[in-house]
């Protein structure tokens, strides 16, 4: 394939996953107000909170980090979604695989970091003491959840003797049971726990808390830069799903597959964030201590005999 | 007297003077009786010098009437071991030396403090 | 050739004269003294150059015109001339120091003077034993006479200790020479060595009390009391002395007699030197009286000789040569720290601040102390080593611990010391004043040491002189301390280019060589760049980060294992000066030190068991030991994980790397590390490299890795000081760096290299940068600071690029290694370790954000508004070295493929294949420099964008935001640093616990705790002491001939 059919494969992929992003977030808080009993929003809403932001008059600029921190944060979006391979057609060099040949799953789990450091630094910029504390609450969280998540990759790794995500979707190719899901129950297992911080939603939201004082990064930027983190947000909680999709749930084959997986994957942790209260950081900490860390570990300690 | 000679009496009572110069030295309180203690250590460890080279039916090895009267003719033979005997000499000389610096030193200390306990001079320690 | 005699007759006939010619006024007196010394000074001279340098044989001197054992005879061979020359040298020194104490005490104390120092060297000379017991008593009652020049109730309570204690043991000594005299019939020592005394019976009981009266005289721990109150007591100028001369005598008189005893004494000989070595510097460090506690070294040092003769058999012909480097050391050495005592006047440890009011003193000290210690140049540290070599080789290895935990207990209390004398308060001390005759002594033995120094180097592989040239460039610097910063630090980069064009050819094709040579050369130029930045002169600053250097590249250039230990130690020495420069950094510089010294005699031992059934010193012994490789192996390792601050040696980096300068913590930290690094690289390739046959030790080093990446990463969380946060962070990289060597694979070894290169690249970055920072705002916590971005917007992008490369985020340099790391954990089946590693890596983004954030972003402090960019000396620097992360980030492939090849000669296996700028391994694929344009390409697209759609951006001014309406009570605790991580820390601060301080703290107090009891042995009581012999008789005499 050429580069420019490569190009424009991806940015029409680009495309899907932003809207399919909004819309897969629409209906998630649709399916929140519901089950509190409200209404809740039309469906449209972040196209129309999209378009509010990026037309609003007025911007300001803290200063030239301020100003590229969103920046940072769509670029860490955008290029998560770059170096993954999306849907599988039985070749690395299918249509939507994207640029996933410069790198394999090492390259996704640092540069998922890239958008948040970005984003973090330019928030700090702004001088308001609550985008840092969500940071250090988020960045706290995030090591918490990245350990059992890490073992679970390795685990993974190991079970396939690859970091190549594309090869390790080909090897879950054939059936539901090829699945790691159920080939190795342990790293499934703390990945579907694990990821339930990784997507941020509560128990594990007190980062952004939009109950109490709105805090985190978010609360800097507005207008032009708000849109910016929308659709970067939107195309990471996509991503997000998709790498657990990849790994674990065998991939997709199509496109519907693809928004189908990634909606249930999504819809697990609004699901248990409907059910139970947002945690302190101390507790979120100590929980992913225990059973996703044990999982992680025992995932990781069967191939090791 | 057939069995205990004079050498080995000598010989006995300079350990004996050597112990109870020990037990002076190191019970006594007193500066004084502990420089006492060491003259008689000192005189117990001469009279051990000299009867270590103590030969029972000789004389001092000192040419002079003694010596004829021994019955040997040839003098070396009728003398006692005249090594020990100088050494003794020596070792009186070095004796008083030491002592007559533990006086003098007793009398510095006498003076500083007003007293000859030497418990008292612990200025330096540990 | 003047005949030894006259060394007897010039005092006494001196002595005669001044009796008569004392009308001529004291200084006369004096005079004549001085010239008497001079002249049997120069008779020993004569004698020791004639055996030294001609072939003169040994001579008797008969006396009385009769042959032995009617006469007495004295010797006069290679050993007494050189001994006596030591003595009448020491006497000479001493006189002139002691010249006007003496002179005001009457020329009846210069009398006594000349007699003491005729008595030590007819002790020496004299072949008969009756003889020597005679000038033994003259010395002693001419010492104990001597001590009264200092005045007060001290000197006399310790000169009647003296007297009462020397007269016990000549008791004794008396009894045994009768009983000698009894069982062979001759007061001649060659006579009794002929009559076989110690096996005729009975006659091992005279042997016995010859011995323990000799053997107490050398004041054996614990029943020396007496001694350490003559050291005390006495004029400072006196102890000099009989620590020089009268000890030195002391001691040769024992190697003397020992003949007379027999080989089965050499055992005990050995075993008291190690009880008094270990025991005397074991309660050293409770000392807090300067006097006392050099007293303490001395005995502990004529233990450590008593040791060595006692092997005198085993060491056969290295027995002078060790004797003589460590005699010479200790006497030059410790004479000189008497002397300096006596001028400096303080009695208490900490008044000795009061040095710092004339530097050159410090130097002087500084001479003293290390050569004590045994560090390179001086004598003691080519003596201890082959010390070392010799034990280790013939099995001795439980006395090669004592003498290491004896010595490393000595450097505790002189470095304790010293780091007072350097860093103490002294604004409020009054200055002491210098008489030049007091001067004169110390400066003769300064420069003795490092003469002497020159010369023991001579018989090694050192002793070629390129080993001495970095050290004369030092002395050169040191030379020109007066001048300002910026020639010096000009003539300093000016050498150090030098140094690296003229050494490149002798490494060129070693690449790994020349990663670590590149390493610490051109990361030492780039730091002394930042150096202009100084005004003033600096002083000291340049001749110990030249020293520093020097060490480094002589550890990379040694081809034998001595240069090897030689560089180290240097750089030891170097670095601590370096740290202990910072404004709060003594107690760190002591424990820097301690923990170097330590790992020093570890790599010592290493390196000696090493050198077991080997011919050679050459370095690739380390390749093939065939003693113990085990322990071989786990000491040198040891040893080097000291250097790289492995968890549980870690404790002493934070505070040495936090509180030096701006400029020393990147050279001690991005640099100095690294020679740790080099040492476990060399030491694990010595372990077999891929044919490791030492799995289980490589295991254990991984472990040790990944605890310390994890300790280290979670400990700079909590850290409110930017430089501690920094420094915490290195050890967590360099655990790292441990972690991917002990896998033992080609990728492990790709890892642990790209970051040995990366670590010092962004550490060296963020170092300088923060440091820069801290000179402009006056503090390192970080709570302190805040929006410096609008006043230091360069520095704030140097972090930022620092930060992103620390912490592994594509598309910089940092993840080369995260990614080869993953593989090689992969490839090994490290998984636990890698995840433990893994973890690390993320808490790394906590504390690199907390940096970046408090000290640049959040709000501008009010007293920062004014504050300017960094210094420009300090920008070109960091941007060089921001230009090498940048080539490494684009370009991974120049950088990797090289090293991989390197690695390759000792890992052919597993190695990367590389398609362009893309690494293949087994597992995945990473292309650095398309990551970097697709990322690159994106954002600039995205920024783009933003730029179109924001053109009116509105600039908003710091007070444009309320501020919650209220004005906190605690402003601190508005700021994100304090505190920060609270949830995060209330999950984890199990793992916070100090355990390892606690450990360390705990030997402390026990060592303290042991030695404060023991100590307590020392009532101060004259009787007590005497009891003391009597006791230490009994005890060996059970030990000895009762066992």
């Amino acid at each position: 394939m050429n580069i420019y059919a490569k190009l424009a494969y991806t940015i029409l992929g680009f495309l899907i996953v932003l809207n399919w992003g909004f819309l897969m977030g629409a209906t998630m808080r649709k399916i929140g107000a519901r089950m509190a009993g409200r209404h809740g929003i039309p469906f449209k809403q972040p196209w129309i909170n999209l378009f509010k932001s990026i037309s609003t008059r007025t911007v300001i600029t803290h200063g030239i980090m301020y100003y590229i921190g969103p920046v940072f944060r769509l670029t860490g979006g955008i290029g998560l979604f770059l170096f993954m391979p999306m849907v599988f057609t039985g070749s690395p060099d299918g249509p939507w695989t994207n640029f996933s040949f410069e790198g394999d799953l090492i390259l996704i789990m640092y540069f998922n970091v890239f958008g948040m450091l970005g984003m973090a630094l330019g928030a700090g910029e702004g001088g308001h003491p609550y985008a840092a504390m969500g940071i250090t609450r988020g960045l706290a969280q995030h090591a918490a959840v990245e350990l059992p998540l890490t073992l679970a990759f390795l685990s993974i790794a190991i079970q396939f003797d690859t970091f190549s995500i594309y090869k390790i979707v080909e090897a879950q190719q054939g059936g539901i049971m090829h699945w790691v899901l159920f080939t190795n129950p342990f790293a499934a297992a703390a990945i579907i726990l694990a990821m339930l911080g990784a997507l941020g939603h509560s128990p594990f939201n007190l980062v952004k808390a939009p109950n109490e004082i709105l805090i985190g990064p978010a609360t800097e930027y507005e207008g032009t830069y708000l849109g910016f983190m929308m659709s970067a947000g939107a195309t990471l909680h996509v991503m997000e799903a998709v790498l657990f999709m990849n790994l674990v749930f065998g991939g997709a084959t199509s496109w519907l597959e693809l928004i189908v997986k990634s909606f249930l994957i999504y819809f697990w942790s609004v699901f248990v964030g409907m059910v139970f209260p947002r945690f302190k950081i101390e507790q979120s900490v100590t929980w992913f201590f225990k059973v996703p860390l044990l999982l992680g570990v025992l995932a990781v300690i069967i191939f090791m005999f | 007297m057939e069995y205990i000679d004079l050498g080995h009496i000598s010989l006995l009572i300079g350990f004996l003077l050597i112990l109870v110069g020990f037990w002076g030295v190191l019970t006594q309180k007193n500066i004084i009786k502990i420089i006492v203690g060491f003259s008689i250590l000192n005189t117990g460890i001469n009279i051990l010098i000299v009867s270590l080279g103590y030969v029972k039916g000789k004389t001092a090895p000192i040419i002079d009437n003694a010596v004829a009267q021994t019955g040997y003719h040839d003098v070396s033979a009728s003398v006692v071991d005249p090594v020990p005997q100088a050494l003794v000499l020596t070792a009186i000389v070095i004796g008083f030396g030491v002592t007559a610096l533990m006086l003098a030193y007793a009398m510095k200390l006498y003076k500083a403090k007003k007293t000859l306990e030497i418990n008292k001079f612990n200025d330096l320690k540990w | 050739m003047v005949t030894p005699i006259f060394i007897v007759a010039t005092a006494l006939g001196a002595g005669f004269a001044i009796g008569v010619l004392n009308k001529f006024g004291k200084n006369f007196t004096g005079g004549l003294v001085l010239a008497a010394i001079t002249f049997m000074t120069f008779i020993s001279y004569q004698w020791f150059s004639a055996f030294q340098f001609g072939d003169q044989t040994p001579e008797y001197v008969y006396t009385a015109g009769f042959m032995p054992p009617l006469s007495i005879n004295l010797l006069m061979g290679h050993y007494e001339a050189f001994v006596t020359l030591l003595i009448n040298f020491a006497g000479l020194l001493g006189g002139i120091y002691m010249f006007n104490s003496l002179k005001n005490r009457g020329s009846n104390a210069q009398v006594v003077y000349l007699i003491m120092l005729m008595g030590l060297n007819v002790m020496v000379m004299t072949r008969d034993i009756f003889n020597l017991f005679v000038f033994m008593e003259v010395s002693s009652i001419a010492i104990a006479g001597l001590i009264l020049l200092e005045k007060g109730t001290r000197s006399m309570g310790a000169g009647f200790k003296y007297i009462l204690a020397t007269s016990i043991i000549s008791g004794f000594l008396l009894i045994g020479i009768i009983f000698a005299y009894y069982f062979t019939g001759t007061l001649n020592l060659d006579g009794m060595i002929d009559a076989n005394l110690s096996g005729i019976k009975g006659g091992a009981v005279a042997v016995f009390m010859i011995m323990i009266a000799i053997i107490l005289e050398l004041k054996p721990f614990p029943a020396n009391g007496w001694g350490l109150d003559l050291y005390e007591g006495s004029n400072a100028g006196f102890s000099a002395v009989v620590s020089a001369a009268s000890a030195t005598a002391s001691f040769f008189v024992l190697s003397k007699v020992m003949d007379i005893a027999g080989p089965e004494w050499y055992y005990y000989i050995s075993l008291i030197g190690a009880v008094t070595f270990v025991g005397s510097n074991l309660l050293g460090i409770k000392q807090e009286n300067t006097r006392r506690m050099l007293g303490y070294s001395s005995i502990g040092q004529l233990g450590l000789l008593m040791l060595i003769l006692g092997f005198r058999d085993i060491l056969g012909d290295q027995t002078p040569y060790i004797v003589f480097g460590i005699l010479i050391s200790h006497y030059m050495a410790k004479a000189g720290l008497f002397w300096i005592s006596g001028i400096v006047k303080s009695k208490g440890l900490k008044g000795w601040a009061v040095i710092r009011k004339k530097p050159f003193f410090l130097f002087l000290m500084g001479t003293f102390i290390f050569a004590l210690i045994g560090f390179p140049p001086f004598p003691s540290f080519f003596a201890k080593w082959t010390l070392v070599m010799e034990l280790v080789k013939t099995g001795n290895m439980a006395w090669v611990v004592a003498i290491l935990f004896g010595s490393m207990m000595e450097a505790v209390y002189l470095f304790r010391w010293f780091g007072y004398a350097i860093k103490g308060e002294n604004e409020h001390l009054e200055d002491f004043k210098i008489e030049i005759h007091k001067i004169v002594p110390v400066w003769m033995v300064a420069i003795g040491l490092y003469v002497m120094g020159y010369f023991t180097a001579q018989f090694t592989e050192v002793g070629a002189e390129i080993n001495f040239i970095p050290l004369a460039f030092v002395g050169l610097l040191l030379a020109l301390d007066f001048l300002p910063v910026f020639v010096k630090n000009t003539i300093a980069i000016a050498g150090m280019l030098a140094y690296s064009y003229f050494i490149y050819p002798d490494l060129e094709g070693d690449t790994l060589r020349l990663i670590f040579e590149g390493i610490f050369m051109l990361g030492g130029i780039l730091a002394l760049i930042a150096g202009y930045a100084y005004k003033g002169t600096r002083a000291g600053f340049y001749p110990v980060a030249i020293l520093m250097y020097a060490g480094l590249t002589g550890i990379i250039e040694a081809k034998t294992t001595l240069e090897f230990f030689y560089g180290w130690e240097l750089m030891t020495a170097g670095s601590y000066f370096l740290i202990i420069r910072g404004k709060r950094s003594m107690p760190h510089g002591l424990s820097y030190m301690l923990f170097s010294i330590g790992g020093a005699y570890a790599l010592l031992a290493g390196l000696g068991i090493a050198h077991v059934g080997q011919d050679s010193f050459a370095m690739d012994i380390i390749n093939n030991i065939q003693y113990i490789p085990y322990w071989a192996y786990g000491l040198l390792i040891a040893g080097f994980l000291t250097k790289t601050a492995a968890v549980g040696l870690h404790i002493w980096l934070p505070g040495a790397h936090g509180e030096a300068e701006s400029d020393v913590s990147p050279m001690v930290s991005a640099i100095l590390l690294k020679a740790g690094v080099f040492g476990v690289v060399l030491a694990l390739i010595g372990m077999g490299a891929e044919n490791n046959q030492y799995t289980e030790l490589a295991y254990a080093l991984g472990w040790l890795g990944a605890i310390t990446a994890f300790v280290g990463n979670l400990m700079a969380i909590f850290q409110e000081d930017a430089k501690r946060l920094l420094a915490y962070s290195s050890i967590g990289q360099l655990g790292y760096i441990v972690f991917g060597l002990a896998m033992m694979t080609h990728l492990g070894w790709l890892a642990g290299f790209s970051y040995v290169i990366n670590h010092f690249l962004y550490k060296a970055v963020l170092f300088l940068t923060i440091g820069a920072v801290v000179m402009r705002v006056g503090t390192h916590n970080m709570y302190e600071m805040g929006g410096l971005i609008k006043r230091m917007p360069l520095a704030f992008v140097a972090v930022m690029i620092g930060i992103i490369a620390l912490s592994g985020v594509p598309p910089l340099s940092g993840f080369t290694g995260k990614w080869l790391f993953y593989n090689a954990v992969l490839e090994k089946g490290w998984y636990l370790q890698g995840a433990l590693f893994s973890f690390s890596g993320i808490l790394a983004f906590m504390y690199l954000w907390r940096l970046i954030h408090t000290v640049f972003l959040g709000q501008l402090k009010d007293n920062h508004r004014n504050v300017k960019e960094i210094s420009i000396w300090f920008l070109i620097p960091i941007y060089t070295l921001i230009a090498g992360l940048m080539v490494y980030a684009a370009k991974p492939e120049w950088i990797l493929q090289p090293l991989g090849n390197m690695i390759a000669q000792f890992f052919p296996d597993g190695q990367l294949i590389w398609d362009g700028g893309t690494a293949i391994s087994k597992y995945g694929q990473w292309s650095g420099s398309l990551i970097g344009m697709t990322i690159g390409a994106t954002f600039m697209t995205v920024l783009i964008w933003l730029m179109l759609s924001t053109r009116k951006a509105h600039k908003v001014k710091q007070f444009d935001i309320t501020y919650s309406g209220e004005r906190p009570e605690r402003p601190e605790t508005t700021h994100v640093a304090y505190n920060a991580f609270e949830g995060l820390y209330k999950a984890m601060w199990v793992a916070t616990i100090p355990l390892v301080e606690t450990f360390w703290d705990r030997v402390t107090n026990i060592l303290h705790d042991t030695a404060g009891f023991t100590r307590r042995l020392y009532s101060g009581n004259g009787q007590a002491y005497m009891l003391h012999i009597v006791f230490f008789i009994l005890i060996t005499y059970l030990v000895i001939i009762g066992g």
